[in-house]
């Protein structure tokens, strides 16, 4: 017997952007350990949802933002992406939420039941009018692989506006050298994760960011044509520096890079003329792994690639975001590969 | 027939676009049939979720329609003969091409009609457009679905078996484009960047009100959906609650991905899914191209569907 179909009500977000600050944030994110370039939290933890931030891009733009804090944001020290949340395959995660305004984490990929599955129409909001302030999204996890968090709240704002990050599932005993068990093992491991942003959008420069309170239709998201290209929220030749985009490793080593799509133009990325493993996708293994020179990702997806360092020297592997018909490159990301 | 009684029945293994009068049974024997359609090429006006109307093109099937509010759809079995009668009501010569059956065809001039005759030997997914005008006849609405039903409840023969299955038909819309081929002004698809996007030519809300578009299953069931990209972007379908198996893309059964969340339905591309069923629950399927789930920038209004699963 089919459940009765819930007449969707659309909920009071409709076409009003609100701005305005979150709750408090939790403890601090923990820093990069094993093999990890970045740092992360681990279930059971708590995000606060934040509207007042901010980044800095590398001609010097302020951007506003908004984001998931847990005290910091990706790697503790930037707001966007959100803090990277990992747990261990077979346990029931615990991810709490915490707002004012109203928000949601939907956890991509993860199957979560329609409970949690953070979209207001088929379940609620966190925040705002007559919903709770706090609530705590529970799943399990039954595969290791590669996710993704993001708010579904008037989604195509408050993603773009950098309310998103990774979710990292790993193996049953948590090890963080092995992409699931009896896969493929790796010495170092990066999060790539792939986002433009329109700075239209953005409506300049800190603090409320999109609209303001009441009618405030906010920015024109009719089209997005963005004018920043970024890994881990970094671009140009901040890239180029950053300990959690710019791969270095030795000669021989097994590097696992997480790519995880969080924007809104198809990404080719190239490691340089390397060929890599294509291991997993999705949070899957893939049947066998596919050897590659380029690989083209689409908005929502996930592919891990294992790349093996060369004996020396430096490369320079680039994300092209091409435009949604793939007829043109709109912009690159660029970054080094390095045999120390 | 209602929704309700058409699952019942035990025919819904087979039928596709249920509600909208053009069905198939599950071939018994390979007795293959003659399938004759009567299509108008016209230009009407559309009404969009937000009330906007906008002039667009379309085939509109006398003897049958397609899935949601798609004026016309074929579903067909494995080796029939189809002939397709185009009379062209439109200002400018149109062909009829069906990708990976038909070659280019030869076109039909304004006031006249043409009959398009090919043979749906291999099972699977397809669609149908028009050629002569490039990739304007496609981005003014100009397409349909076309689905070659294997014998059984498989995709093809000797490949996967589903319980139920769905034609989601995607394409959108640039406003800027009908505008200008209503006025009689030129048009470069370079700068196409679509506005409005449809499943089974409908927008959010209004996908989850239609018979056809809702994928209404139950729990440990297996579902087949067909991913049928009659428009002019790429498609990245996301599913929440669910992981699916890509079963073929444009009629090659795949088989270098494992389970998948986000399905990117190419340009020109048909794609072809199982859906294990794990859950029930009330869980959305769209585009994670996010500003496709948008109608001129209002959010909620475009390639979002609902699954339901009892």
């Amino acid at each position: 017997m089919f459940k009765a179909l819930q007449k969707p009500v659309y909920m009071m977000g409709m076409g009003g952007r609100r701005g305005g600050g979150g709750g408090g944030g939790g403890g601090g994110t923990t820093p990069p350990s094993g093999g990890r370039t970045f740092s992360y939290i681990s279930s059971p933890t708590s995000v606060s949802a934040q509207m007042n931030g901010s980044t800095t891009m590398a001609n010097g733009s302020t951007i506003s933002t908004w984001y998931f804090s847990n005290g910091g944001g990706f790697n503790g020290d930037r707001t966007v992406p959100s803090p990277v949340i990992e747990a261990n395959q077979g346990e029931t995660v615990q991810v709490t939420l915490s707002s004012m305004m109203e928000h949601t984490i939907h956890f991509h990929g993860l199957d979560v039941d329609q409970q949690n599955d953070g979209v207001p129409t088929t379940s609620f909001a966190v925040g705002g009018m007559g919903n709770p302030n706090s609530y705590t999204y529970t799943f399990l996890a039954p595969h290791a692989g590669t996710y993704h968090y993001h708010c579904h709240v008037d989604t195509v704002l408050h993603y773009e506006m950098g309310m998103y990050g990774t979710v990292i599932i790993r193996p049953p005993n948590g090890s963080t050298t092995e992409a699931w068990a009896g896969g493929p093992a790796f010495n170092k491991e990066y999060v790539w994760q792939f986002h433009t942003f329109d700075s239209s959008w953005h409506s300049g420069g800190g603090g409320m960011g999109g609209g303001g309170m009441g009618g405030s239709s906010g920015p024109n998201t009719t089209r997005h044509s963005p004018n920043y290209f970024m890994i881990n929220g970094r671009d140009g030749n901040n890239l180029n520096s950053d300990s959690t985009v710019a791969i270095s490793a030795g000669a021989g080593q097994k590097v696992l890079v997480r790519g995880v799509h969080s924007g809104y133009q198809p990404a080719m990325v190239k490691m340089g003329g390397l060929v890599f493993d294509v291991i997993a996708s999705d949070g899957r293994p893939l049947p066998s792994a596919i050897s590659a020179t380029e690989w083209l990702m689409a908005p929502g997806e996930r592919y891990d690639l294992l790349v093996t360092m060369p004996s020396s020297g430096q490369r320079t592997a680039t994300v092209d975001y091409y435009d949604i018909r793939l007829g043109r490159v709109l912009g690159t990301a660029s970054t080094t590969i390095t045999v120390t | 027939m209602q929704r309700r009684e058409f699952l019942k029945s035990g025919l819904m293994g087979s039928a596709v676009f249920a509600v909208s009068g053009l069905t198939a049974m599950t071939p018994k024997t390979a007795h293959a049939a003659t399938v004759n359609i009567n299509m108008t090429a016209e230009g009407t006006f559309k009404t969009l979720v937000d009330g906007t109307s906008v002039y667009v093109w379309q085939f509109n099937q006398s003897n049958g329609s397609g899935p949601g509010t798609l004026t016309s759809g074929l579903v067909v079995n494995e080796g029939d003969t189809v002939n397709v009668t185009v009379t062209n009501n439109l200002d400018r010569a149109i062909n009829f091409v069906v990708p990976g059956i038909t070659g280019t065809t030869p076109s039909v001039s304004p006031g006249s009609n043409r009959t398009y005759s090919f043979t749906a030997s291999s099972a699977g997914s397809y669609f149908y457009t028009d050629t002569v005008n490039g990739e304007i006849g496609k981005a003014m609405g100009l397409t349909g679905p076309l689905v070659v039903n294997a014998s059984g409840n498989r995709l093809y023969s000797g490949g996967p078996s589903f319980d139920r299955q769905y034609t989601l038909a995607l394409n959108e819309l640039d406003d800027r484009l009908n505008s200008a081929i209503y006025n009689g002004q030129s048009y470069d698809m370079a700068n196409y960047e679509p506005n409005y996007f449809f499943v089974n030519g409908m927008s959010y809300p209004d996908t989850s009100n239609d018979a056809d578009t809702v994928v209404a299953m139950n729990t440990g069931e297996d579902v087949a959906i067909r991913f049928i990209n009659t428009g002019c972007i790429t498609n990245p379908q996301h599913f929440h609650g669910y992981h699916v198996n890509i079963a073929s893309r444009n009629r090659t059964p795949e088989t270098s991905m494992g389970e998948k969340d986000t399905v990117l339905v190419n340009l020109d591309e048909c794609v072809d899914v199982i859906l294990p069923v794990i859950q029930p629950g009330v869980y959305p399927l769209h585009t994670h191209y996010v500003p496709g789930v948008t109608a001129n920038g209002t959010y909620a209004n475009g390639a979002l569907i609902i699954m339901s699963a009892a």
